[in-house]
């Protein structure tokens, strides 16, 4: 699946491209918020850190990490709301 | 948010609180693996993870464990969520410092110690707090020798400034593999003369200007009788160099640690270098009186650093401590060394030679990316 198709399926898309940590974790919290149980946010960021912090933040939720695309500089998480 | 009520502090504030009677409460706010794998440790420092992202929750049992009676210092990768955190905290009443640029910031500080001043000579030991790295700076009338430099050279021209000092030698013990050398850049920002053993440049198909360091017995350093004197030790790397100053001071490079012996196995021939490094301990440091003073370039633990804040030991007493230093067959000590060796490699340890021996350059920016983490260089004693 490619990153166009990712986004067209979203409910969500959170975009903190060229924000730094804490950021895109803020963001994305305050998006997911706003979603239903099943719902699917897209997350697009370009802090290194995220790649690390948006799983380790994902896995202390009841959400679930669908996906993570890398390239270009570019990070996406696709987060299911639990 | 009102990041404005915030207080932040740098790194140096936060060593000079480090040293203070009762140490530091620290709040490292990254992810746990992160933190598990590097962080800021030091005599009387209490440190706490809690992921920032932990704080997006309203959850009051995330601030049971943190204390109202003592500021807390909140650390990040770079300075960022530590803030954020702190916010939170201070809305809540505590005593928060959020630590300016992080760990990276951590990673890229130099503290200065006085190893030893008399009329004669200075020695300074300059710790990497955040990486185990050591430098050295010898100054005696005027002169000055800097050994095993790091890449922020500025550092040590604002030292050299301050001292008064002109820095005549620049030397390498060996080749690093874990951090990026500024050697060969301060000794052409200050006119002097870079040395390191070509055995460690050639080994790495190196392309750079530099003065064979093994071509000197003998360095001066000042009008003062400072002899310098050189012995090849190798072991760590084919071509590491120790240097005695003063009959009474042992720079050992990554020979002999506080904590144990050099890694034999970064080049991949574990058992070839560990015999060399029989060779060097049985031979060359056997000469060495008990009273000499082994100052490494690395350390391993922050426990090395002893209650006169350097990292350093009498020889004796390395002696008394390590039976890799008193054990003298070649075979046992061969075994030792190759069980302790591992395969796990500094991080970027192709990249980081290259760059040291003028193969490769990469911008600053990349350079902090590449070095960042812990070290790795140090085998620890072989029965630890």
């Amino acid at each position: 699946m490619n990153v166009q198709e990712i986004v067209a399926k979203a409910d969500l898309v959170v975009d903190a491209s060229g924000l730094g940590c804490p950021m895109p974790v803020v963001r994305a919290k305050k998006g997911i918020d706003t979603l239903q149980s099943g719902q699917i946010m897209v997350l697009k960021a370009t802090d290194r850190g995220s790649l690390k912090d948006v799983p380790a933040w994902v896995q202390q939720t009841r959400h679930t990490l669908e996906e993570v695309v890398e390239g270009d500089g570019e990070y996406i998480f696709v987060v299911r709301k639990g | 948010m009102r990041t404005d009520s915030v207080q932040k502090v740098t790194i140096e504030t936060l060593v000079e609180a480090m040293q203070q009677p009762g140490g530091v409460f620290i709040l490292d706010v990254r992810n746990r693996e992160d933190y598990d794998a590097w962080k800021i440790e030091s005599h009387h420092v209490t440190s706490r993870n809690i992921p920032y992202f932990d704080f997006l929750e309203e959850d009051e049992r995330l601030f049971s464990d943190l204390p109202q009676d003592r500021p807390i210092y909140t650390v990040c990768a770079k300075g960022g969520s530590s803030e954020y955190v702190a916010q939170i905290l201070s809305e809540k009443g505590y005593h928060v410092y959020s630590v300016s640029g992080g760990m990276e910031a951590w990673s890229q500080y130099y503290h200065p110690q006085i190893v030893y001043e008399d009329e004669k000579l200075k020695l300074v030991q300059f710790i990497r707090l955040g990486k185990g790295c050591l430098t050295y700076m010898l100054m005696s009338e005027g002169e000055a020798m800097i050994v095993d430099a790091l890449r922020r050279v500025d550092f040590y021209e604002a030292y050299a400034e301050k001292e008064g000092v002109t820095i005549k030698h620049v030397i390498d013990t060996h080749i690093h593999a874990d951090h990026i050398s500024g050697g060969q850049k301060l000794a052409e920002r200050v006119g002097a003369t870079y040395y390191v053993s070509s055995h460690d440049v050639f080994e790495h198909g190196g392309s750079m200007r530099f003065e064979p360091l093994e071509k000197h017995s003998t360095l001066r350093v000042g009008s003062v009788e400072v002899d310098v004197i050189v012995i090849p030790t190798p072991g760590h790397t084919p071509g590491s160099t120790s240097l005695l100053i003063d009959k009474r001071f042992f720079l050992s490079g990554d020979t002999v640690f506080v904590s144990g012996l050099g890694r034999p196995d970064l080049g991949g021939r574990v058992e070839e270098w560990a015999r060399d490094l029989y060779r060097t301990v049985s031979q060359k440091l056997s000469d060495l009186d008990d009273a000499v003073w082994v100052l490494p370039a690395h350390y391993a633990h922050f426990t090395e650093i002893n209650e006169d804040g350097i990292v350093g030991a009498k020889l004796g007493e390395l002696r008394r401590f390590n039976e890799l230093l008193r054990e003298m067959d070649e075979d046992v000590f061969t075994k030792a060394v190759e069980a302790s060796a591992s395969t796990e490699r500094p991080p970027n340890f192709d990249k980081i030679i290259a760059i040291n021996v003028g193969k490769l350059s990469v911008t600053p920016e990349d350079e902090i990316e590449l070095e960042i983490g812990p070290n790795r260089c140090a085998v620890h004693h072989a029965t630890a």
